[in-house]
């Protein structure tokens, strides 16, 4: 049994596979460790298999889905990966298919994947930084999966040539308005520019996100099966969610009016031609007696 | 007036639109140049509120001052409402700082009619304008079309606006002469044709201006008036046909504060909307007819989805077999969507379809159970009657009530 570790990095495991599928090694006699860990008992002297000469064709989608896949945390993450590719490789192609007891796996994890690279784009948060010299925003985020290297590219064609910053506790990038730079792990100064706006309220949002609420249509279960609750606490939003929950709950729910408009002074509009007896101006004599136009 | 007190007042009064779709642009992207602001077709929602509603787009009136007295609609001028109203400007300002701090992917924007109809469009072509021309603002900006309005302010909309929309408000022309007195059928499909054919030009020729590429988009309130599915989902078949609506939206009515006697003060029907929204999906992507899922009246079943009732009603052309069946037909089988219907066609290329793929593929077993054949397996309630299936397979669901 050979005892394997790539850091969880993709090209290093890609080239240790590629090596073993040469080497004819079958997924039962390699395992990949999480982190290089001391071996109780010293290497075993690997079985020798028959090595081929013949290179292997790994198509092309096949070695997307692998990458896609190797982004989902999980322990022993890659031993999946390296038996897919051990049996593609050797004709059975329906090992990357969804209905493959392997594939399935695999898919299950790109689409976990994927959604965790959504959920960056979707519930990350950028405080500007206006006295600031080198930044313009900075944000503070905690994926599930490693999906920041690859999904992070996508926030410089939103901001333009604005420079910006994304911390999370496993690494972190930052653009410079020209180019973005990934490190892992995530060096500190970085993080303690993340850490000193995390949890910083925003006013005006909050008031949107509280006026744009429905009370008579209150639906938590759908909320939190779209926003997950590990994420609420990043989001400025997070804190006043019990808050309405409660406040529909006691009663603003009989309508759909938010509270904060509620307590203000309401105002009936009256038309001119009602305020004055007869001549109101033309345009709402044109609004009040509309000629047919179309096809009515 | 402060714009904290602004925003409060004319977010409420933008709620009662359903929707806040940011997807159907084409790619755009500000990466390497002055502006901010991409599109990527997909949409995203930055946040869900409590009612489990997607916030895409910061969502507002220009103004609730309205000359309209539509009887649904909080902000008609006999509702005692607190007025507000934004300066162009101020929404340029809300919009882009909203979107820097990643809350929302664009703008839609609406408006009560204030002066005139066409005063009321110009104002809003004037932000679209400030943010596309002044601050080369790329995101998405759906604009809200008053019906009323000059077709040539419809056509400069549409040169700003990723999507424009026309309400169409109540199914049946009836409802509207009542409950809208200032609103006209014959004005709002008008809107929707000037908006479909100058679509239609630019894209005919290449080297025209984009016009809208988003598409269009409508909106019936569900449960105002006395309307039933069946005219609601005649009525969103002959729009998509007509108009190549890119979405019609359904908003069950919400009680309204002030609530005249016209119209009801009741909890919104959320569980028929939601149907109407799963029949509405089946209209566009599966291929189904509206006449095939619910007759010349009527409403559909609120214990069953519309797929399984029709399937149900139609149990001789089950169970299939999904080893020979053409994938049209497998996306038809309750509990099997769109994208399972591929995947199983992909994989029996490779190999017979069995039970236990399905489980794998996450289709929804129960529901499909007694509509299919596998090559080891063959559903033993082929034979019960359609009323005990549905039995078995309803949702028991429960309308919410208001206060309980």
């Amino acid at each position: 049994m050979q005892v394997l570790c790539c850091d969880d990095d993709f090209e290093c495991w890609r080239s240790q596979a590629r090596q073993l599928l040469a080497q004819n090694v079958p997924p039962h006699d390699v395992v990949w460790e999480d982190e290089r860990i001391p071996q109780l008992f010293a290497a075993e002297p690997a079985p020798a298999y028959a090595a081929t000469a013949s290179t292997h064709r790994v198509p092309a989608e096949l070695l997307g889905q692998l990458k896609s896949a190797a982004r989902y945390r999980t322990p022993g993450r890659w031993n999946l990966l390296y038996r897919i590719l051990w049996r593609v490789v050797r004709g059975e192609r329906q090992a990357m298919l969804a209905g493959d007891p392997d594939g399935s796996e695999m898919h299950r994890r790109i689409k976990s994947a994927s959604r965790e690279a959504h959920h960056l784009h979707a519930f990350l948060r950028f405080h500007p930084l206006p006295a600031d010299e080198q930044l313009d925003y900075v944000a503070w985020h905690e994926p599930a999966h490693d999906i920041l290297a690859s999904a992070s590219m996508h926030f410089a064609e939103r901001l333009g040539r604005q420079r910006w910053l994304i911390a999370t506790p496993r690494d972190g990038v930052w653009f410079d308005g020209k180019q973005l730079h990934y490190r892992q792990p995530c060096p500190p100064e970085w993080l303690a520019r993340a850490e000193a706006v995390r949890g910083k309220d925003d006013a005006l949002w909050e008031t949107y996100y509280a006026s744009i609420f429905n009370p008579a249509r209150l639906n938590r279960k759908v909320m939190q099966g779209h926003m997950p609750l590990r994420f609420w606490k990043g989001l400025t939003e997070g804190k006043l969610i019990p808050v309405l929950l409660s406040q529909a709950r006691a009663g603003s729910q009989k309508d759909g009016q938010a509270v904060g408009v509620a307590g203000k002074t309401g105002k009936v509009i009256r038309l001119m031609k009602d305020r004055v007896a007869a001549g109101g101006p033309a345009t709402t004599q044109a609004l009040s007696n509309h000629s047919s136009t179309g096809d009515s | 007036m402060e714009l904290i007190e602004k925003l409060t007042i004319l977010a409420d009064a933008a709620k009662y639109d359903a929707s806040c779709a940011s997807s159907g642009a084409p790619k755009r992207s500000s990466k390497g140049k002055d502006g901010i602001g991409a599109t990527n077709g997909m949409g995203i929602c930055h946040s869900y509120t409590p009612d489990g509603r997607c916030v895409s787009l910061l969502k507002i009136l220009l103004t609730n001052f309205c000359l309209y007295d539509c009887q649904y609609c909080v902000n008609r001028r006999s509702s005692d409402v607190p007025r507000a109203r934004f300066m162009p400007e101020e929404v340029v300002k809300l919009t882009l700082d909203f979107y820097q701090r990643n809350y929302v992917s664009g703008l839609f924007l609406s408006s009560g009619i204030i002066q005139s109809p066409d005063y009321t469009m110009e104002q809003l072509i004037r932000v679209a304008r400030l943010l596309r021309k002044e601050h080369q603002f790329r995101g998405y900006i759906h604009l809200k079309t008053i019906p009323e309005a000059d077709p040539a302010l419809i056509e400069e909309a549409g040169r700003y606006a990723d999507r424009l929309s026309v309400n169409i408000e109540l199914p049946s022309p009836d409802s509207l002469i009542r409950l809208a007195p200032e609103k006209q059928i014959g004005s709002i499909t008008g809107a929707m044709g000037t908006i479909d054919s100058a679509s239609n030009e630019s894209r005919a020729d290449k080297r025209a201006p984009k016009f809208a590429p988003g598409g269009q988009s409508t909106q019936m309130i569900v449960g105002a008036d006395a309307s039933d599915d069946s005219r609601i989902l005649h009525t969103a078949e002959s729009l998509y046909g007509d108009y190549r609506l890119r979405r019609v939206y359904y908003s069950a009515f919400s009680p309204i504060p002030n609530s005249p006697a016209s119209v009801p003060f009741q909890a919104p029907p959320l569980l028929r909307e939601h149907r109407l929204y799963q029949a509405d999906f089946l209209l566009r992507s599966y291929g189904f007819k509206a006449g095939e899922l619910i007759g010349a009246q009527g409403n559909l079943p609120l214990d069953i989805d519309p797929k399984l009732a029709w399937a149900l009603v139609n149990r001789a052309q089950f169970p299939v077999d999904l080893n020979l069946a053409e994938p049209a037909m497998i996306a038809r089988i309750p509990g099997i969507g769109i994208r399972t219907a591929q995947r199983i066609v992909s994989l029996r290329r490779l190999k017979r379809i069995r039970f236990e793929d399905l489980v794998r593929m996450r289709c929804v077993i129960d529901k499909a159970r007694p509509f299919i054949i596998t090559s080891d397996y063959r559903p033993r309630q082929d034979t019960v009657e359609s009323s005990q299936l549905r039995r078995q397979l309803s949702d028991q669901p429960a309308q919410m009530a208001l206060w309980a």
